[in-house]
């Protein structure tokens, strides 16, 4: 604790860089948090390079990083090789532009929409119910339970369908099964919290409600919350490519891991490359999510001797 | 041990699964009629694809889908209860006839994979906690990191790959030969059939299909219940009574896998047993699309590709109250576990 209380009243530049220090101490958290880097700065270069050639009427700047272009159609089910990387699959298309290409559709998109909103929204519902108590605790909780009673893939894969199953449609079912663990979460931290004096003193002081759930309880129960929501990135991820595998939330023309992984089912004694490389690759993200995510677990819990 | 306390317990219990029951059932209910506000709306649900206006006002007026809400909630409430869950309009037999075809065949797998999974992962955990970062550990943990991490389809092609295209040991896909007769339904589980009636071959055949999709489901779900076992293992040995155990001169073997380390850590493993038989279903719905293996999980992927909304909401009708039933035996079983939890 006292750690902490010492790196906040630095400044945020050096505050990061006390934070990428200890989670180095261990080389699985570091493998993790390169991982996690690399994904997010791709993320971010192809996908505004995505979102620059849709704006720009000018498909070709999407592909100017890649090897190939994506969509165009080459000799089918080549073996990697130097030319094709990670080999082509039934259409002739090269599979690493493929998969590079899909990277922030297939998991930057889902996991920071979902996780996000799931965070706002159970932080807003969960802190109010264990704040306040009574009967809006009561219902909040059942409501709760009923969701978890089911397994989250479950639900969000009927949701999606009911939405008819679209790419967005899956982010919508995703936000709306994924919002409960967070409020539960929230809920118990701000049992923890409440008890404390300073949050006594706020009342007493006249904090507008405003400022009690932002400045007081929302700043204070959120440590936990956001190691684990960097496991749950992870999840998030592994999630949607689930969806995507068994055909829910693909949009025509987009290539997807999870769709990639799964037409290569139908190549797959000979032409492995087709299914496998899409899938490692969804195990490299999450794999730096849960690796970063448990390590931060562990610096926050006190596990960690720092 | 069954006294009265216990048995009012139990019933307590399972007053709270009906609750959680129908607590859902109106989730379900409202999800749904927010989707689908109008009745020409809701009725597409049941339709199918490319429906006619007719067709769609037929269907209006025989579920009365424009009666008001409560009542159409009450006649949803007496369908699921008396198992009269719609006509599908794909398969054109009511939906709940398909599903308990389809149930058991996946049932028979996932239920042996919940059980492989959690023995195997508490005995896994509790190593890797006593061997506390020493190789052993680390080789389990390096494991369960992957194999959490992993998609579950990608468990499967490379299980699929290995033993089935390379190896030749098991057959790759499918999940019976279909040249072998089916035995006649008596309990509706066609392994079990064909034991009753001594049709050894296709039980052969059964068996042999179903070990591939069941080990996809393991692995799948043996991540997570192992780091928690470990977790949980790791608490209990930091306790004040463990350090008697060793104080008193007890060897590590009968404190670590005795009544005081592993028996301690089992009472809040028993609650993840539930979690990890929910894994089970995601991993089967995946496992079943990679094995063509003809489960619950094959009937989504196919009600998904034909645009038919009802069977999926059903089947997660269907799959939500086995998690409910699993969830009521492992609240039995923390109550025999740990005669505290019967008195609050």
């Amino acid at each position: 604790m006292t750690e902490q209380a010492i790196i906040s009243r630095r400044g945020i530049a050096s505050s990061l860089w006390n934070w990428i220090k200890l989670i180095a101490k261990d080389p699985a958290g570091l493998l993790g948090l390169v991982i996690v880097t690399l994904f997010i700065l791709w993320s971010i270069i192809q996908g505004s390079l995505e979102l620059l050639a849709s704006y720009l009427h000018h498909p070709s700047l999407a592909y100017i990083l890649l090897p190939h272009n994506p969509y165009a159609f080459g000799p089918p089910l080549k073996p990697p090789s130097l030319t094709y990387l990670f080999g082509t699959n039934g259409n002739g298309q090269d599979i690493l532009s493929r998969i590079l290409y899909s990277i922030p559709y297939s998991a930057a998109y889902p996991a920071f929409l979902v996780v996000l909103s799931a965070i706002l929204i159970g932080a807003a519902l969960g802190i109010s119910a264990g704040y306040l108590g009574g009967w809006w605790d009561e219902v909040l909780m059942r409501v709760t339970d009923a969701f978890l009673s089911i397994p989250a893939i479950v639900l969000a894969i009927v949701v999606a369908v009911l939405l008819k199953a679209s790419f967005i449609g899956m982010i919508y079912s995703f936000i709306i099964v994924w919002w409960p663990i967070y409020a539960r979460l929230f809920r118990a931290e701000t049992l923890r919290v409440k008890a404390m004096d300073y949050v006594a003193a706020a009342q007493l002081y006249g904090v507008s409600p405003l400022r009690l759930f932002f400045r007081y309880l929302f700043i204070n129960t959120i440590d936990p919350i956001i190691a684990y929501a960097m496991l749950d990135f992870g999840n998030v991820i592994l999630a949607a490519s689930i969806l995507n595998f068994i055909g829910v939330g693909l949009q025509p023309g987009l290539p997807i891991l999870g769709e990639m992984a799964s037409d290569g089912l139908s190549g797959l004694p000979l032409a492995w490359w087709w299914a496998i490389f899409p899938s490692v690759t969804i195990l490299i993200i999450a794999l730096g999510f849960v690796l970063l995510g448990d390590r931060l677990q562990d610096i926050i819990g006190g596990r960690a001797a720092y | 041990m069954v006294g009265r306390d216990f048995v009012i317990f139990v019933i307590r219990r399972a007053i709270n699964a009906v609750i959680t029951l129908l607590l859902l059932i109106a989730l379900m209910f409202i999800i749904v009629h927010i989707i689908y506000p109008t009745p020409l709306s809701l009725a597409r649900l049941y339709a199918g694809p490319h429906p006619t206006y007719a067709q769609l006002l037929a269907i209006v007026k025989k579920y009365d889908l424009d009666a008001p809400l409560y009542v159409q909630f009450y006649n949803y409430l007496v369908g699921v209860f008396t198992g009269n869950l719609g006509f599908d309009p794909i398969y054109k037999e009511p939906v709940a006839q398909i599903i308990m075809y389809y149930l058991p065949i996946t049932l028979t797998y996932i239920i042996p994979a919940t059980v492989i999974t959690v023995l195997l992962g508490t005995y896994l955990g509790a190593v890797a906690a006593a061997n506390r970062n020493k190789w052993l550990d680390y080789l389990i943990r390096a494991f369960y990191v992957f194999t959490w991490s992993s998609p579950p389809f990608f468990i499967a092609i490379l299980l699929q790959l290995i033993f089935a295209y390379d190896l030749g040991l098991l057959p790759a896909t499918g999940y019976v030969n279909e040249l072998l007769p089916a035995p006649k339904p008596i309990t509706g589980v066609p392994l079990i059939d064909a034991l009753i009636e001594h049709d050894y071959a296709f039980a052969y055949s059964y068996f042999i299909h179903m070990i591939l999709p069941m080990m996809a489901v393991v692995i799948y779900s043996f991540g997570i219940y192992t780091r928690m076992a470990r977790n949980t293992m790791l608490d209990v040995l930091e306790s004040d009574y463990v350090r008697l155990a060793y104080a008193k001169g007890l060897s590590r073997r009968v404190v670590v896998y005795g009544s005081y380390g592993l028996r301690n850590a089992l009472i809040p493993l028993v609650t993840l047993m539930v979690l990890t038989f929910a894994l089970a279903w995601t991993g089967a719905y995946v496992a079943e699309d990679v094995f063509l293996y003809h489960g619950m999980g094959y009937l989504v992927t196919s009600a998904i590709t034909q645009v038919d909304p009802i069977m999926v909401y059903d089947i997660t009708f269907f799959v939500a109250i086995s998690v409910i039933i699993a969830n009521f035996i492992a609240d039995i079983l923390y109550g025999i576990l740990d005669p505290r939890v019967r008195v609050t």
